[in-house]
Parts: C-alpha cells; structure tokens; sequence
C-alpha cells in the first residue's frame, strides 16, 4: 500500500501533508496536481514533512500527496557518462526537450536513454555461481569507459540460468537470470540503488598512490592521494572553481564527477562547451567521455541541492565498483549546508551554531566517508577509489565558520585560499603556510619510485625556503628589506621566485595550465639549485646585486609557460645557463 | 480563469460593431503621430543649423537626443491614442451589457455565475447579493441552493452576482463588471490586435 | 492554480510588520498574489508566503500602514504576480511594482510573465563570449564586460557608482556590431536626485526610447524593492529572449532589497543568519542575479551590472559577501582612490572579472590581452607593497627597482585608470596605455608576459 495524503500546509520547498501513516522515511512522493517530486523527511502521527525538489509556486493545500514506495535512488547503468544531470538525477538535456530554455517543473524521464543499444560482452556463463558485485559483462560506454555490468550490491547470490550472447541489447533486456532456491532473478544492464546508503565493498586500503592532478602547489607541495579527502575553503573569488575544474579536467582518474552544487549556471556550461574540446592528457580522448555532471545551481530548488551531493557520490561508487580510479568534486558543500539549514529551519529544529542543524558535522563526515580506495565486491578481483574534494564558501571568508571547521574534521587534505593572495593575482591563492595534507609521507614513495628518490628531499628544501621567507617577512615590515644581510636577500629572492615560478599556476595559459610530474619535480629542482648555488656565489664573494642582474632569472621565472612537457631538456639547457652565469658573477670577483 | 463563452461572444459582437467607427479615428491618429513626427524634423532641422558651429560631438549628441525625443513623443501619443479607441469599445461594450434583454439565456448565465461562486468558496451556505435589475432572475435560480440566503439589499453593477459566506468570511464577487475587470488586460490586447496594434 | 481564485476573506488575524496574518482561508496557495483592501477602499498588492490549517501569511508589498484588523480584505486573485510585457515596454517609466508611472496608461500586454521567472537550464545556456566595449579603460583592459555576465559594482555611500554605471550605460557597445543596448533600469530605495541623474544620462544620450525604467524611490514602500529587481529583470528577459535584443539591467541599490527582506524575516520570528539576514540570502539573491546570461538558439542576452553600497566599506558583510559567490566578478570602488578625485576610483586588486578570459583574446580584442593585463595587476600590487613599505622605512630603505614600482602606481593611477565622464576609449587605446605604463619597469620585471609579446609591444621608458 502506499501514502494517499493530502497537503495541509506549504512554505517554500517545505510540505506537510496528512493521510500519510502508510509514508516511509526517506520515501520519494508525487506532490500536488502537478505532481512535483518530493521526499519525506519527518514522520509525526500521519502527518509527513515532505522537502519539495522542485518549486512549490501555486500548490495548495488540499492537493493530493501520493507515495511512490521508493527511497530516493539512481539509476546506474550505462549511458551516464558525459551526461548533466540536475540534483535527483533527471538529464538536463532531456528537460530542455520538454520544457525549453528553462526548467519546468513535474517532468518526468529516465535517467538515460532505455533505448540505446549497447554491445553486451558476456563474461560469465549459465551454471556459473554470481554473487553481489560479480561481473556479467562488459560494454564500451565511451571511447574511455568499458562499463562493467555487474550483479547488484544487494543481491544475494545464485547459479547463472541464462545469459545473452554476444550481440547489441537496450537497457530494458534481461541479459541473465540467476536462481537460489528456486526463486530466479532477472538481471538487466541497471539496477537502482538508494543514494542516501553507501555502497558495500569488502575492504578498504590506506591511500598511496597519489592523486595527479597537474597542479603543482598541490601535486609537489600538498599532494592528494587516490581515494582521499580533500577540502578547499576561500572567500569569493579565491580560486576555488578554477582548481576544482583544474582537478577534474587533469586528475590522473578513470571517471570524474562534478558536482556544481548551488553554484552558477554559467560554470556548468563552461564545463559542458570546453570539455568535450579538452583532450585528456594520457589517452588523447575527449575529457567528457569520463566525466559526469550533477548540476544544481544557485537558483534551483534548494532541496534538490541537498540531494545532489549523495547522487554525485553514489554515480562515484558505482564507477569504483567496477575497478575505476573515481575522483568526484563538489562546489560547493557551503551551499548544500546551507540547504540543510534551509530545510531544518522550516522543519522548526533547535539550531545549534549559525543556525545550522546540530547534524551538520555528522552528514559531513558520513558524506567524507564515502572516499577511500576499496577492494570492490565480487570477481573477479579489482579495486578502485573514490576521491572527494569539496569547495567551502565560508561567509566573509572567515574559517572559524561551523562548515570549515566541522568539515576539517573529515578530511586530510587542506588547501586554504587566501583572498590576499588572489587579490594580488597569486593564483592558484593557496597559502603555504596554512595549508596542508596528510598523505606527503605515504605517497613520497610513488614519486621516489616514479619521477626520482631526491623529491622528498627537494620537496622539504623548497618547502623550507618558503617557511624562512615567512619569518623574514616580519622582519622586512618594519625594517625594509634593505636591513637584511645577503644571505637572508637570498632567501627572500629564491622564495620570490619560488612562488612565481612554481607555486602560481595560470589555468588558462595553454601551456602552464597543466604540469607532468617530471616538469614539476624539474622546475623544483632548478630552483634549489638556484638557492643553493646562489648561497654557494654569497660565499665566493658575488653581491646580491649580481645574483638579481642574472639573466636567467626570467627564463627561470617564465619556463612555467614557456617550456611544453616534451621539452624537458629546455629545462636542462636553463640549468646550464644559471651555472655559468653563477660562474661568471663569482668569477667578476675573484679577478677584482 | 474560466471565461465565459456567452460573455465573451456578447463583447465580441460588439467590438465588429465599433471597430469601424474606431478604426477610422485610429487612422487619423496615425496620420496625427505622423505629423508630429515631421514636425519635430523641421525643428530638429532648425536646432541642427544653430548648434552646427558648436563643436561635431555636441550636435550629435543633441540630435540622437532630438530623435530619440519625438520618436518617444510620437509613440507616446500613440499609445494615448489607442486607449482612447480601448476606452470606446469598452465603454460601447459595457452600454450594450446594461441593456441586455433578461432573457433565458442571461437567467442562464446567472446560473453559471452562482454555481461557480458557491463552488469557489466551497458552500453553498451563502447570501447572494445582485443589483435591482436582477433581482427577479436570481431569487428563482436559489431554489437549487437550499442553505443558500437572498439578500434584499442590492449592490451596483452591470449585472451578476455577490456571494458572501453566512459567517461574513468569505467573499466571491462575480459581478459582470468584476469580470469584465478581470478579463481587461486579455481584452485590451484583442481589441488592440484588431487595429493591427501590437502583436 | 488560476481556477478557483478571486474569493475574498475578511478575517485578519493578525497585522505584524509588513505581513497579514489571514484566518479560515480555505482556498489559497503557495505564492499567490493577493488584492488587499482597506477599510476606506485602498487597494495593496501582496503574496502569500506560508499556507495551511486555515492561515495565510500575506506579504504587503506596499507595506501594512493604515491597515486594521476590522475592514481589511484580502482577495486571492487566483494567479502569481505577473507582469503584462510588449515591445511598448520600452521608453516608459514603471513604479516598483511594474505600474506606469509616466501617465501613460499600462502597455497593452503581448504576454504575461510570471515575475519570478523560472531557473534557465544550465544545459541550455550558451557560455557568455562576446566582449562589450564601455569605453572605461579600468573595465574594458582589466575588468572585462561580457554580453551576458553579472558584474556588480561595489561601492560605499556617497561614492560614484551611479556616474560609472551611467557612462557604461551610455558607451558600452560590441565592437563590429550594430546592436544597439537596451537598457532596464532598477532603482531600488535609492534618491530621486540619482534615479534622475541617470534618466537625464539616458535622456541626453538619445537611449531612453530602448530604455525601461522601474522606480521605487527612497521614500516608496521599503517591501516593494522585493518586487523591483524581478519586475525589472521580467521585462529584460521578455525583450533578450522574445525580441531579440541585448539588454543591459542596472539594479541600484541591492543593499536597499537585502534590508527588505531582512525586514520579512524579522516579522516571520525566522532564525537569522549573519547580521540578522535571512540563512536563505544567498539563495534568493541568486535568484535575482542568476538571472544573467544567453540561451542556446535565442538572439538576447542580459548582462547585469547590480550596484550595491557595501555597509561601512566592508566587503565582508553579508550583502557584498554573498553578492560575491554569486556573480561572476566585481567591480570594487576605492575609497582612498575616490578621495583623491580619481575617477573612475576602482580598486583593480579588489575587482575581478571572471569571464574576460572568454571575452578577450586573439579575434576578440588582442592576443596580448590576457597577459598584459596580468601584468598590470602584478605590478600594481607590487606597488602598493611598496608604497606601504616606503611609508614605513622612507625611500631610502627601498631598492632601485621598488622606486620603479613606485613610479609605475602613480602614472597607472593618473594616465591608465583615471578618465572623463564622457571620454570613450577604444580597446586599443586602453591596451596601449597598458603596455605604456608597465614600460616604465625593467624587462626583467615582466614575468607575466610571454617574450614574443615585450618584443612586440615594450618600450622602455
Ligand atoms: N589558477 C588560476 N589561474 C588563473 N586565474 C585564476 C586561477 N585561479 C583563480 N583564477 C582567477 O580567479 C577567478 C575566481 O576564481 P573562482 O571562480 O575559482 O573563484 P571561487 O573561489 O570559486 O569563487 P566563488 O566562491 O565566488 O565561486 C577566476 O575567474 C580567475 O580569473
Ligand atoms: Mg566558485
């Protein structure tokens, strides 16, 4: 039986209706005569609290509330690649054919298309034992994606009775059946799963591998690993939906999810006109053949808002189930918070801090749980990972706010933006000093094994030469730089350089906005020799003066932009020039 | 909104019967905008001659300022000119619905009316309020409304009915004037249509 | 929802700030326009905000003053508020509230259109690409308009926000293109002396006839600015999207709207947020300010430029904040700069222009765009380091390279940002003043920009 109620009262994406004793928690409903799409969120007596995913302009009370029995779920199966969905998972595309230019409200459409007709290689065979996870076949989704089709999570095992042949099937065909205990079971090429519930997996590993993402103040400096947590808090305009999409374009990842979540239309269509045109950088391929939009904005109902995060991460686990590197990025999950303020205040709860819900730290951290490089369920054997980067938008960029703060928490990764950085057009604004991560030491081996065993060291000295400079900085406040002996100069030059040469990223340079690891840990590496030669130079009697009249510095300064990937060897050829032009200013000396 | 066929055609009616009149004040209208248009070039002219040796920016400013200046004139009149020719159709159409014969088809009409107004408030517990006119057409249509009250007060109007609930809470005014009101922006653009005005 | 209205109720519960509480309302919903009457015959317009269990929450646009408890009436006209939009629209000046205020009667309508509009689908969007000339160097070299972005201009009182956004209203232009802008503009509790300073501006450049104006005066109903910037926004959309035509919308000023609805929530006994703003500012703003943009297929675009004074000068309260994660820039006013006459006085290092990068460019403007302009800002900033440090240690402690920064801010400030009211500049005029004021640095010193352009472009001076 389901809920037949009747609405009795409407403020915004807010609903009570009567009749409901039938609704469950969590239960999706059809609101209204135009029958808006709802979820219950409070059960009193027979009176449901229902949030509203559309807008509820024009219902009434007394309109009719009907359940669905359903708890709110995606549909996973091939076909959502390259797709932009809003918060519950209707394609954008889909709704334009219906409604137009803008969003109109008690539409209904599937997910993807049920027609399309996917080449099914069948990879298990009748008499076969299936359990949860197994995998029945494969079809390419994309030129990118071999889309795994496996037994649903919540199945509980059972003797394969039929498959399919080899040959072009729709999602709606019964491609196998499985029976346990005489009771047989259909299975197609989707399943549904609830997006509020995690998706099982047998165990799960400590985070290793680094996370590449091409940007090198977080790559070299505050490194993120497959399968972690990172978090990326600043005030407006700091920078925080350039990285994210830096990130998602660049990421050393299988599958990418973006979530714009209450944030502006036009970032989404930036997303949708520049990657189909973005090759991603390992295959060659388009880079929205990976990628999966979930998009909310701003101006969109807030309870859908709040519903995207889970469906963003459910379409990830999905993916991570199949044995995919999933890197999933939410902008912003200030906005989603804030939803969950929304809802609660019309729900009447005791707010705790800035009228959030005393909730809010344990949504995020079951959100942030979500993340983690797993060994996924059933064979054959595969492991995958999901990474989550969230945005914070805290309100007048103060970090003391309960979304930063709680959100610290969660993750391991910390990448402050800092408005004085990005006012002075230090981009990516991310501060040096306040930022960090807690995957340097676990993935220092990748990079020892994969680029060269002296990273971890340079990396330290850099990093060193930075943590000088910030103390010195003091210094220079009150005295000027010219009270400074050489040495200190010195630091201060090279720490300069540091963050123009290295540390600032411009996105849109075609060039600089993406950096192999190989260029990073080279360009790294020319600016430690330039530290530690110059210091060498100080000895030997050059001045500052010369130090700074040095040429190379600008070749330096620039090789970001200037040099392409495959023209490492211009690196070298810089690092030549700097030890001679270091030669010739000591030699200057030594023959006055 | 439901609209009412019957008012509907009545109103219809009478805008074929005025749109010749109107449209032929409407020409001259036209012809009036016109003038005013030409009117303003001579003196556009005239300004132009003076201000000639006051530097080139400065004249073009005041000439995109004359232009822009009669050209909004000349609409503005414009618009005048069509409520005015609005205003005479609807104050045509009004005379004609004071007159109306109370025929069957009007007691007809009333019927709808009160059907609708209870069913809007959701009783039928109500006093029903109409002009003089109507009085004798409406008591009868009442016997259907058992809990339903004649009131021997009348209001004034065109004609049709006031329901208000018994308990004074509630009010449904479905007078003809009230919906006359009502339809007046959709009527409005119709009858501008008809003189190929607007879209 | 257009069925059953029109019934009237005329139990009021209650009257708390600008609301009516109604009782035993059987037949209203969620948003509806509500008719008020008063006991002497007035007419207010309204909206519900909450219903159910017999009460309506009745928002009074034009405030509940004068209103009783006895004789009040509220009519549940049976629709959302709407505004009767044609081509007529242009050339006229509306109240708040979307009526004529001219003396003209309303436009004969081709549509009515539901003022709060409905979210575009970010699919359908076409990405904003075409750069708009204004003619302000500040703008067209660092801050870069483009057909179909939100920009705003934060300023503080007494600042010249209203003369800016006028000379941008009169100048602005797409090179190679004969559009013409429309332009709406929305004042919102503002003065009457600058509403009329910017009709005049409008007046005497010939654009008032493509122009509409929506004016709610500081002394016109303060919960009618709820109204204002969508009644404003509805007639841009109607003639970006129906006619065809580039609208540029003026809303002035926001912080005017924000303390309005501050005001609505107040009286609803709503949890506040920061400054006892409402949680949902940020929500409802965008629904104003997302407003902006260009759909796939359509000819329009509506390019917003909001203006709002930012309380004591500070970016971080609540309106410019949350303005600032909505729009997709700002142009920030400087209140040092403006003391010292500088006009325009706009702070670059604070400002930001989040979609030049796809307005700008090769086949745009100039290949060297992008990166000359980094480099201004660079230098700019630099400069101010250095102006800071030389108040403190005196030009002695400075380098010979911080007293060339010194002298580039002075000559970018007087040369490059400073102009007059009505000097339109062309885009190369601006890049020209550009390269001009970083050739007053060594070579050496620009890092942002590519050899092949300080080849083409740099003079050392
Ligand atoms: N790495 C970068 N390279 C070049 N420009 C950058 C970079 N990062 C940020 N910017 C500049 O900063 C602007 C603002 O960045 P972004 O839109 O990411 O801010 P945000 O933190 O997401 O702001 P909001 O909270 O308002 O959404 C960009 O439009 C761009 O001009
Ligand atoms: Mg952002």
């Amino acid at each position: 039986m389901v809920a037949q109620g009747r609405i009795v009262w409407v403020s915004g994406p807010a609903v009570r209706a009567d009749g409901m004793s039938e609704a469950k928690m969590y239960e999706t409903v059809s609101v209204g005569d135009a029958k808006l799409i709802g979820e219950v969120i409070r059960l009193t007596g027979d009176v449901a609290f229902i949030q509203v995913y559309e807008s509820t302009s024009g219902l009434k009370p007394g309109e009719p509330v009907i359940g669905t029995g359903n708890p709110l779920s995606v549909l996973l199966g091939p076909g959502i690649i390259g797709q932009i969905y809003d918060g519950i998972q209707r394609p954008l595309k889909e709704l334009s054919k219906k409604s137009g230019s803008f969003i109109g409200r008690g539409i209904t459409t599937t997910p993807v298309d049920m027609t399309k007709k996917y080449h099914f290689i069948p990879t298990v065979n009748v008499g076969d034992k299936v359990q949860a996870g197994n995998i029945l076949g494969t079809v390419k989704e994309t030129d990118l994606i071999d889309h795994k089709i496996m037994v649903p999570p919540d199945y509980t095992g059972g003797k394969i009775t039929k498959i399919v042949s080899e040959g072009d099937y729709d999602l709606e065909t019964e491609i196998a059946t499985a029976e346990k205990d005489g009771k047989s079971t259909i299975l197609k090429m989707y399943h549904k799963w609830p997006v509020r519930k995690p998706r099982p997996y047998q165990k799960r590993y400590d985070p290793t591998i680094p996370l590449l993402t091409g940007q090198r103040v977080i790559d070299t400096f505050f490194p993120l690993a497959k399968g972690g947590t990172g978090s990326i808090p600043g005030a407006f305009g700091t920078g925080k939906t350039v990285t994210l999409h830096q990130i998602a374009k660049w990421a050393d990842s299988q599958v990418v999810v973006y979530i714009g979540c209450g944030e502006r239309g036009n970032e989404m269509t930036e997303v949708l006109v520049e990657f189909p045109e973005l090759k991603d950088p390992r295959t060659g391929k388009p880079l929205m053949e990976r990628t999966v939009l979930v998009a909310n904005t701003s101006n969109m109902p807030v309870a859908a808002r709040e519903a995207s995060i889970y469906t963003g991460v459910t379409i990830a686990e999905y993916y991570r189930d199949m044995g995919m590197d999933v890197v999933l990025v939410a902008d912003s999950t200030s906005r989603w918070a804030e939803a969950l303020r929304e809802m609660s205040g019309r729900l009447e709860e005791m707010p705790a801090e800035e009228g959030y819900p005393s909730y809010l730290a344990s949504r995020l951290a079951e959100f942030y749980e979500r993340a983690g490089r797993v060994r996924a369920l059933g064979s054959p054997e595969r492991d995958g990972s999901v990474s989550l980067v969230g945005a914070v938008s805290p309100s007048g960029g103060d970090f003391t706010e309960p979304v930063t703060t709680h959100t610290m928490r969660f993750i391991k990764t910390f990448w402050a933006l800092d408005a004085k950085l990005a006012y002075s057009r230090h981009y990516p604004s991310i501060n040096w000093m306040n930022s960090y991560s807690g995957y340097l030491a676990d993935i220092a081996k990748w990079w020892s094994e994969n680029v060269s065993d002296e990273w971890f060291n340079i990396r330290n000295e850099a990093y060193s030469v930075l943590q000088r400079e910030d103390t010195l900085k003091e210094i220079v406040r009150l005295l000027g730089p010219e009270a400074l002996p050489d040495e200190e100069k010195l630091i201060l030059e090279v720490a300069r350089m540091i963050k123009i040469g290295l540390l600032q990223q411009n996105s849109f340079d075609d060039v600089d906005t993406y950096c192999s690891p190989e260029k990073q840990f080279k360009l790294m590496k020319l600016l430690v020799d330039f530290y530690k030669d110059g210091q060498q130079a100080l000895k030997d009697g050059a001045s500052l003066v010369d130090i700074r009249a040095m040429s190379v510095i600008g070749s330096i300064l620039k090789a970001r932009m200037e040099v392409k990937d495959n023209e490492m060897d211009k690196l070298d050829q810089i690092g030549q020039i700097m030890r001679e032009q270091f030669k010739s200013i000591t030699g200057v000396k030594v023959s006055n | 909104m439901t609209s009412d066929p019957k008012l509907e055609r009545t109103i219809d009616k009478i805008l074929n019967q005025t749109e010749v009149e109107n449209l032929s004040s409407l020409k001259k209208s036209f012809k009036e905008s016109l003038e005013i248009l030409s009117k303003s070039q001579t003196s556009l002219e005239q300004e132009y001659d003076r201000i000639i040796d006051e530097g080139k920016k400065e004249a073009q400013k005041i000439e995109k300022q004359i232009i822009g200046g009669s050209d909004l004139e000349s609409r503005n009149k414009q618009i005048l000119l069509v409520e005015d020719s609005v205003q005479k159709v609807f104050e045509k159409a009004i005379e004609k619905i004071r007159s109306t014969n109370r025929d069957d088809k009007y007691s007809k009409l009333m019927a709808f009316l009160l059907a609708e107004s209870t069913n809007a408030l959701g009783t039928t517990d109500v006093i029903v309020y109409t002009n003089s006119k109507d009085k004798e057409i409406v008591q009868p249509l009442l016997s259907k409304f058992p809990d339903a009250e004649f009131s021997s007060d009348t209001i004034d109007c065109l004609g049709g009915v006031e329901v208000k609930s018994k308990d004074g809470t509630m009010t449904f005014n479905n007078t003809i004037d009230a919906r006359v009101d009502r339809m007046k922006p959709l009527i409005r653009k119709d009858i501008a249509k008809k003189f190929g005005i607007g879209h | 929802m257009s069925k059953q209205g029109g019934v009237q109720y005329n139990k009021i519960a209650e009257i708390k700030g600008p609301l009516v509480i109604v009782d035993d309302v059987e037949n209203a919903a969620f948003d509806e326009l509500v008719e008020i009457q008063t006991s002497d015959g007035e007419k207010r317009l309204g909206k519900v905000l909450e219903v159910g269990n017999g009460k309506a929450i009745v928002q009074v646009f034009e405030g509940t003053t004068g209103l009783s408890i006895a004789g009040t009436q509220a009519k549940f006209v049976g629709k959302v508020m709407d505004l009767p939009v044609s081509e007529q629209l242009l050339g006229r000046v509306f109240d708040g509230l979307g009526k004529p205020k001219d003396g003209l009667p309303d436009p004969i309508a081709d549509k009515f259109l539901d003022i709060n509009g409905e979210p575009m689908n970010p699919e359908q969007r076409e990405y904003p690409r075409d750069f708009i000339q204004t003619g302000v160097s500040v703008i067209d070299g660092m801050l870069t308009l483009v057909r179909g972005q939100k920009l705003p201009i934060f300023s503080g009182s007494g600042m010249s926000h209203n003369i800016l956004a006028a000379q941008i209203a009169r100048q602005a232009s797409v090179v190679g293109t004969s559009d013409e802008f429309a332009v709406v503009f929305a004042a919102i509790g503002v003065q009457y002396s600058e509403s009329e300073y910017f009709r005049r501006s409008l007046e005497e450049s010939g654009a008032l006839k493509r122009s509409v104006l929506f004016l709610n005066l500081a002394d016109d109903p303060a919960i009618e600015r709820i109204i204002t910037p969508r009644v404003a926004l509805t007639a841009a959309e109607y003639l970006a999207y129906d006619l065809g035509m580039h609208v540029l919308v003026i809303l002035t000023d926001m912080t005017n709207y924000a303390e309005a609805l501050r005001e609505i929530s107040a009286a609803r006994e709503e949890v506040p947020g920061r400054k006892g703003y409402p949680g949902y500012l940020y929500t409802d703003l965008s629904t104003i300010y997302e407003r902006a943009g260009r759909l796939q297929g359509k000819k329009g675009s509506v390019t917003q430029m909001p203006i709002l004074s930012m309380p004591s000068d500070d970016i971080t309260h609540p309106i410019p904040d949350l303005t600032g994660y909505i729009t997709e820039g700002q142009i920030v006013l400087g209140r040092d700069l403006f003391r010292q006459g500088i006009y325009p006085p706009v702070n670059i290092l604070m400002s930001l222009s989040r979609i030049m990068k796809d307005g700008i460019g090769e086949g745009k403007t100039r290949a060297d765009h992008q990166e000359i302009s980094n480099q201004n800002y660079d230098a700019y900033s630099r400069a101010q380091e250095v102006r800071a440090l030389a108040g403190i240690v005196g030009k002695a402690g400075l380098t010979g390279v911080d007293l060339k920064y010194l002298e580039f801010g002075d000559d970018f400030e007087k040369k490059f940002l400073s102009q007059d009211l009505d000097e339109n500049r062309t885009i190369e005029e601006t890049l020209a003043l550009q390269w001009d004021a970083v050739s007053l640095l060594p070579k050496n010193e620009l890092t942002k920009v590519k050899d092949k352009f300080i080849d083409q472009y740099y003079k050392e001076r």
